[in-house]
């Protein structure tokens, strides 16, 4: 069986960052939580028609800022899930947090609630480049709200941190990611600041480092976080052994999941072996009214699931092996044999494997253009 | 409907690009009642999209109209239009062939250009009436009697009493076709001698198969006919002929003095040449027409399909080109770099860009051409003299002992105020000037120019320095020794065939580091260094680096929104389609072009 996460989108922030692309809305005075909380359980149950698996595998909280959410909310939010299908034993359940003050007093409802995995958005410890990213926390705020969420006792946590910021020089960055190391997070989500379409920074963009500064952080950055025991299991995700995020693991070995909330994607095997992929009403309001909050199901044909799955799949640094791309796909490996061998000599692939070679790893873009 | 010899009139209208001869061909369709008014989209002479787009007339057509005269006769006008640029004169004088006469149509506010000048010596040299029209009278900065004057000077031709119209606002139409009337003289022929009819133009038609369009200069065709294409002997049965109105208007018979077109179910599309003469087979003794000089192509370049499975399909759309276009010459070339390809010959650059294109949109190819050359003559150690088409050709240094480059002349015509500017034009591309005369409001130039430095982007400049206001005809004149060497290009220390030039060595050290920073703009960043290198022999004159991109990955992707991403990568690799893969580097279509952009 085809193992299912469910993500869950809460849309709000306190106001939307420069560099963020992702569907978040500023937040109203009040969170209109009871409404968001109802709308998300009814359009779980449409999905469930949909669900083959008999239980879920793991559980992600992402946005906007779900840590606006209360205790309560949330606490009431993943009852009724858990209520309609049920867990499986030791799920990961993460949420996403921004590391404010105010977030950090809810820490321990979270942790009551059945959160055992937070995710801090901490994106830089340097309070200047923390204003020009927009965000609201500061570095103390985030010191503070790493050892609260211990405190509350949440053992996995991860920090999201970002590298490549404008006037970022190498030393900086190394300092940045140290100071992520020294709190001893079991995770590290280290990537590159890039500047996508429909954002202020697309609009007026900063100016980044030079190439080779970028290079330079990318390998003495990696070092650094190998010396420390973090693994890189992918393109920007770091773990001590045993600590991936089982969650983000899911998409990335083409597994299925349910996606909730506004403007969430959801992708769903279904008997007999097709592909659906579902996509709900974007807009918070638009959201919470709606009835039917499904705005899209759209099978993906089979020329499409190579590249989904490549695209996935090889971004892990060992890759998968042939059978899950054969369980996960419903295709068979030999479909794709003469390209992968075209792949192979250029030395960007492994052969025996669903895998890319250190320099195929370096130019993922150009290996996974190959199954378009 | 089949008229008198003496009420039948076959015309062209010699006028420069953008001087209305579209549109007034497009008055004559509708005063005649050609097509219905819903019928006439704008300009509906220039049948090909890509016409239409650059409003340029490239294939000759023709149309048929009946026209009422004020004299109460119904006349026969047979239209047979030209094309109106510099690339394209060769196909002027085969449209005149058909003729008895033409309209000079001279833009009343912009006055004589170059090219009219030319195509105007050729009707008359062919014996045709040339009847000179003022268009855009409803211009208000036109000036009729200052260009009537530049018509006397410099034509030569009586426009003391030329029509003035406009073409747009309609104002005397109705008189530039009696002016027609009245002085082209009717054809001459016999509907009842043994047929001979002219091929003036063929096209393939994938239902019809060949249709040519012809002048019938004695005697009678009619459907049913068996006839022989008399350069190749063989038979074929009349299957459908008649006239354009400009719709094909199914006849069933053509006489002497008119122009129409036949299909004789002919498959193979060099079965009817461009032209050869038409006879019945059972009069297989009558004389072949004159027919046409076949016009040397003057810019060669080689074209490569991106995908060596195109091959076939690209020979196939050449040769189907080559029906139409007697200019078009192709060989097979092979290239290092780029594989198995054609080297074909054009006319000029636009020429060229217009076949390119063709070939991409009625073909679905997708192509590299490489950089245009003229040929040159050389002359070998051992005596011999070859022509060299393509710089890769040229033969090692050692063997040579002169290089001869081919020599134009242009004639140019300018307003004084900017004959300055067109002089040190000319000066910059080693032209020789040879005469100049002050004509009306205008200058007459004439220089000796290398070919090489006139086909490729000078009428562009000329038009720019002179605000759009000089006009160009130019022809072949000599071959001439001059100081040429080829400039190599090397890509990691290989040399690419397909990128080498041959250029004057005065230049090559300035266009040699020149060419290896545009190189370096062209071509994107790779995974590995990229060394460009500038050579002329085994000595490097220039040297360049595209440094290699250290990394191409997407940071961040959890699940959600594929169609994104894939989106970014789509973007990315079409981007990349046109590239040539040369060793471990890509090289895009614009890097072989590179020095078309050098200055």
């Amino acid at each position: 069986m085809i193992p299912l996460s469910l993500y869950i989108h809460s849309p709000w922030c306190i106001r939307k960052c420069p560099y963020c692309d992702f569907n978040s809305h500023q937040a109203p005075d009040e969170l209109p939580e009871q409404a968001y909380v109802d709308a998300v359980l009814r359009d779980f149950d449409a999905d469930l028609p949909l669900v083959q698996a008999t239980s879920i595998h793991s559980v992600f909280i992402g946005g906007g800022t779900p840590s606006l959410m209360s205790g309560g909310a949330v606490q009431s939010l993943l009852d009724g899930l858990r209520a309609r299908l049920p867990w499986a034993a030791g799920a990961e359940v993460t949420l996403e947090a921004n590391p404010g003050a105010s977030e950090a007093n809810r820490f321990k409802a979270y942790a009551a609630a059945g959160i055992n995995r937070l995710s801090l958005g901490v994106q830089s410890f340097d309070d200047q480049h923390l204003q020009r990213l927009g965000r609201v926390h500061g570095r103390q705020d985030a010191l503070a709200a790493f050892a609260m969420a211990r405190e509350a006792g949440i053992q996995r946590i991860n920090i999201d941190l970002m590298h490549g910021l404008s006037e970022q020089t190498i030393k900086g960055a190394l300092a940045d990611l140290q100071q992520a190391i020294d709190l001893g997070p079991e995770h590290i989500s280290w990537y590159q600041l890039t500047i996508e379409q429909n954002t202020a920074f697309y609009s007026q963009p900063p100016v980044l480092p030079d190439e080779t500064v970028l290079w330079d952080i990318q390998q003495q950055g990696q070092a650094l976080l190998a010396a420390a025991g973090y693994q890189q299991y992918e393109v920007s995700a770091y773990a001590k052994v045993g600590e991936m995020s089982r969650h983000n693991l899911n998409y990335w070995q083409f597994g299925d999941y349910v996606g909730v909330g506004p403007g969430a994607h959801g992708k769903l095997t279904q008997p007999g072996g097709d592909i659906v992929r579902t996509r709900k009403h974007r807009m918070p309001d638009r959201y919470l009214a709606a009835i039917i909050h499904r705005v899209e199901s759209t099978p993906v044909v089979a020329s499409e699931l190579v590249f989904e799955f490549m695209l996935n799949a090889l971004r892990l640094r060992d890759g998968c092996d042939w059978t899950l791309f054969e369980v996960h796909t419903g295709m068979d490996r030999a479909s794709i044999a003469p390209l992968w061998a075209d792949l192979v000599k250029k030395e960007w692939v492994l052969p025996d494997r669903v895998a890319t070679t250190p320099v195929g790893y370096q130019y993922l873009n150009r290996v996974v253009e190959a199954f378009l | 409907m089949s008229s008198k010899l003496s009420h039948i009139r076959n015309f062209s209208i010699i006028a420069h690009i953008d001087h209305g001869k579209s549109t007034l061909a497009d008055r004559f369709i509708q005063v005649c009642g050609g097509l219905a008014d819903r019928e006439m989209a704008a300009q509906v002479l220039d049948s090909m999209d890509i016409e239409r787009e650059r409003g340029i007339t490239i294939k000759a057509q023709s149309v048929t109209l009946n026209y009422l005269s004020l004299d109460g006769n119904t006349y026969q006008l047979n239209f047979i239009d030209t094309p109106g640029h510099v690339d394209f004169t060769y196909e002027v004088s085969r449209s005149l062939a058909a003729c008895e006469g033409a309209l000079l149509v001279v833009d009343a506010a912009q006055g004589v250009e170059a090219q009219s000048v030319a195509n105007c010596y050729t009707a008359i040299e062919q014996g045709l009436e040339v009847v000179p029209v003022l268009n855009k009278m409803d211009l208000p900065q036109a000036e009729p009697e200052r260009v009537a004057n530049e018509i006397e000077e410099i034509i030569g031709i009586d426009a003391t009493d030329a029509v003035q119209c406009s073409a747009k606002s309609g104002l005397n139409i109705i008189e530039v076709l009696e002016e027609l009337v009245r002085r082209v003289p009717p054809p001459v022929g016999d509907p009842d001698n043994h047929l001979q009819c002219l091929i003036i133009d063929s096209w393939f038609d994938n239902y019809l198969g060949v249709v040519s369009l012809v002048r019938v200069k004695e005697g009678t065709i009619k459907k049913g006919d068996k006839i022989i294409i008399k350069s190749t002997g063989r038979a074929h049965v009349v299957d459908s002929l008649g006239t354009f109105t400009p719709k094909r208007n199914v006849t069933g018979i053509l006489k002497a003095g008119e122009v129409g077109f036949i299909c004789a179910s002919i498959k193979d599309i060099h079965g009817a040449p461009v032209g050869d003469t038409i006879t019945h087979q059972k009069t297989p003794e009558v004389a072949q027409l004159a027919g046409f000089q076949k016009i040397k192509p003057q810019v060669y370049a080689g074209l490569f399909p991106t995908s060596s499975d195109e091959y076939e399909d690209f020979r196939d759309a050449l040769s189907k080109l080559s029906l139409n276009d007697a200019s078009l010459f192709f060989e097979p070339e092979s290239s290092d770099a780029l594989g198995f390809g054609f080297r074909c010959g054009f006319l000029g650059m636009l020429h060229m860009e217009i076949i390119q294109e063709r070939l991409e949109r009625e073909y679905n190819l997708d192509l590299i051409t490489t950089a245009p050359t003229v040929v040159y003559q050389v002359l070998r150690t051992d005596g011999k003299e070859v022509m060299v088409d393509n710089p890769s050709k040229l033969p090692p240094p050692q063997n040579i002992e002169e290089i001869r480059e081919p020599i134009v002349k242009a004639n140019i015509l300018v307003p004084q105020a900017y004959l300055g500017n067109v002089i040190t034009l000319c000066t910059e591309r080693r032209g020789i000037q040879n005469d100049m005369q002050f004509l009306g409001g205008q200058v007459a130039v004439s220089y000796d120019i290398p070919m090489a430095e006139v086909v490729m982007d000078f009428f562009d400049r000329l038009k720019s320095v002179s605000k759009g206001f000089a006009s160009l005809d130019f022809s072949f004149d000599r071959f001439e020794a001059a100081d040429m060497t080829r400039l190599d290009i090397l890509v990691n220390g290989e040399s690419v065939d397909a990128l080498a030039v041959i250029m004057h060595k005065e230049a090559i050290r300035g266009r040699g580091l020149a060419l290896c920073q545009k190189m370096k703009e062209l071509i994107p960043r790779q995974m590995y260094d990229v060394a460009i290198q500038a050579a002329v022999g085994n000595q490097v004159i220039a040297r360049t680096n595209v440094k290699a991109m250290r990394k191409d990955v997407t940071a961040k992707c959890y699940g959600g929104d594929v169609s994104r991403k894939k989106k970014l990568l789509q973007k990315q690799k079409d981007g990349k389609k046109r590239m040539k893969q040369f060793g471990r580097v890509e090289i895009p279509q614009d890097a072989f072009l590179a020095i078309l952009k050098v200055d």
